[in-house]
């Protein structure tokens, strides 16, 4: 019997996505989240840090911060050291750099959502809450990643406080994005000042995303071919799930992964968490630096 | 460009091992554990209580408990279902159903220590220390470090359906006992004289003796040095003798949270200065035991 002839050839051409099977280097950096967590919001950040000279965009982002899950083994290859690499990947020992984004799950299923009708996923008429149990299932055509708790929980655990682990909440980088901005540069070894980060953070702008994405939309790797009625970039906001999901399907997130959304400081409406939060609601300490 | 060709030629006739690649049934039931951590004992006692028709050596055991490092794609895919498949991989969504072995990490890395020594990957004189520090690196296995391995795991799975936690230490204190505990998981009758009969066939001085005859049959044993055996002491608390305070202080200082969950009481307890992640304290809020 013969597998995959084609899979087998695109192989050894390198033409495979690289994905599980990619050749990690020792001073690779990833910048790693859920789908739908600020993924894309922090990596422009990231290669407008790492960039000054080249601002980031929708045909560029794949050369500064190349997305190991779009790519072949063979692009990613060619991509000089060292590298800053996009993954949504669940926890991998051989990623020696993380730097981790995390979203409250209530907003993430929402924007999932949205991201699946215009992969063309799911039509307009799925119902919500249907989708909500989806995602705790882990029955999405994207389960690839794990469950957001899976996912998460894979990478808080096993990495922690360590060093080389920066942990980032999306909900914290839109509150002050100045300070979680520095902790980013900090953890990627750059000196940061006032006037670059408030360029970086125009440069990264959810307003300077949407335009991009108007006119560059039609031919990045992650929304080509794709639904153009419903944006990639969405509201960039945190809290959405108040107004838009049901009682009912904020009750069974929470209940499936309340313990941990308390650990990260999401409070619960619908239950008690068996555990405190580890998170302080203040600015948390600077990460581990670079290097 | 050749060795590519070759590769790509044998993945084509699915004559690789898959490893992480497998390709993973609904069925599938997975023993795992870190390597070292009494995975082979947990293999023999399960193929034995399953099969009991036939007794597990370690000729068949590839064959009755597959190992997806150890066996083609082809071959796998080719298995009677439902499989029971031996791995030590971190976590992986795709398993559904899931027995993990877990064993104190200082007993782990003294048992590794001299499996890479019976694997010739360094020689008798190779300083513990030295290994021990490697070990907490995560760089003497594959599969993660000791704690990111079980913590991946442990945090994605602990206290869910499909999920059975066992430790090494539990299984020597009381075989039967844990392995009825598998039997109800896998949803097998549990006569007290089957597991009666699985745990005498899968006894440390039963699977010593098979070594001696087999070890050169076997995946993980032969090409390697005969006068260093597989099965080894088969007991806890190795460590209280064999390592150093300093390689003990430098495991419980990387994993000392986690080990306290586990129930594995530490020789340096002040916790302060452990740098493994706080929410293993806070996020299982029960103890595992």
């Amino acid at each position: 019997m013969i597998y995959g002839i084609k899979r087998v050839f695109k192989y050894m051409l390198g033409r495979d996505i690289a994905g599980g099977t990619l050749a990690v280097r020792p001073d690779d950096t990833f910048i790693v989240s859920y789908p739908r967590s600020g993924n894309t919001w922090t990596r422009f950040l990231v290669a407008n840090l790492l960039h000054p000279e080249e601002p980031a965009s929708f045909a560029n982002i794949e050369r500064l911060v190349p997305d190991a899950e779009a790519q072949s083994s063979r692009y990613m290859r060619r991509i000089p050291s060292p590298r800053a690499i996009k993954s949504h990947s669940y926890f991998d020992p051989r990623y020696p750099r993380v730097i981790y984004i995390v979203r409250d799950p209530r907003d993430v299923v929402l924007s999932y959502y949205d991201f699946s009708r215009k992969y063309r996923q799911i039509g307009d008429d799925y119902p919500l809450a249907r989708y909500v149990s989806d995602c705790i299932q882990g029955r999405l055509i994207s389960a690839g990643w794990g469950t957001w708790g899976e996912n998460v929980a894979s990478w808080v655990f096993a990495r922690g406080a360590r060093p080389g682990f920066l942990l980032l909440r999306y909900e914290d980088m839109k509150a002050r994005t100045e300070e979680e901005l520095q902790r980013l540069a900090f953890f990627l070894g750059i000196q940061l000042t006032a006037d670059r980060s408030a360029e970086v953070i125009a440069l990264s702008s959810a307003e300077r995303l949407r335009e991009l994405e108007k006119t560059q939309g039609k031919d990045w790797v992650s929304t080509k071919d794709k639904r153009s009625d419903i944006p990639f970039v969405r509201t960039a906001t945190a809290g959405g799930w108040r107004n838009k999901l049901a009682p009912e399907a904020v009750a069974e997130i929470e209940a499936a992964w309340g313990n941990i959304m308390a650990q990260l400081g999401y409070e619960l409406v619908t239950r008690k968490a068996e555990a405190e939060p580890v998170f302080a609601t203040t600015a948390p300490e600077l990460g581990e630096s670079g290097g | 460009m050749i060795q590519k060709l070759i590769l790509g030629a044998r993945r084509a006739l699915g004559l690789h091992h898959p490893g992480r690649n497998l390709d993973v049934w609904p069925d599938d039931t997975f023993i795992i554990s870190y390597p070292k951590s009494g995975n082979t004992w947990t293999r023999f006692l399960i193929a034995n209580l399953a099969y009991p028709d036939t007794p597990a050596n370690f000729a068949n055991i590839n064959r009755l408990t597959p190992d997806p490092e150890a066996l083609s794609k082809r071959e796998l895919g080719r298995m009677p279902r439902p499989r029971i498949i031996k791995s030590h991989q971190y976590f992986d969504p795709r398993y559904k159903r899931v027995i993990y072995v877990v064993r104190d990490p200082r007993d782990v890395a003294l048992s590794q220590f001299h499996f890479q020594r019976k694997r010739k990957l360094f020689a008798d004189d190779y300083p513990i220390e030295q290994f021990v520090a490697r070990f907490v690196a995560g760089q003497t296995s594959p599969y993660g470090s000791w704690g990111e391995n079980v913590a991946s795991w442990l945090a994605t799975r602990q206290n869910r359906p499909g999920f059975l936690l066992l430790r090494y230490e539990d299984m020597l204190e009381d075989a039967a006992r844990e392995l009825a505990k598998v039997a109800a998981f896998l949803a097998i009758p549990a006569d007290p004289e089957r597991i009666r009969n699985a745990v005498n066939r899968s006894a440390a001085d039963e699977m010593r003796k098979m070594e001696k005859t087999q070890a050169r049959l076997w995946s993980s044993t032969k090409d390697t040095r005969q006068d260093v055996p597989f099965v080894r002491e088969a007991k806890a608390g190795g460590w209280r003798s064999g390592l150093s305070d300093a390689a003990v202080a430098q495991l419980e200082a990387s994993w000392g949270h986690l080990m306290t969950y586990l129930g594995y009481e530490l020789r340096f307890p002040d916790k302060s200065t452990n740098f493994d992640s706080r929410f293993v304290e806070t996020l299982l809020s029960e103890p595992a035991r």
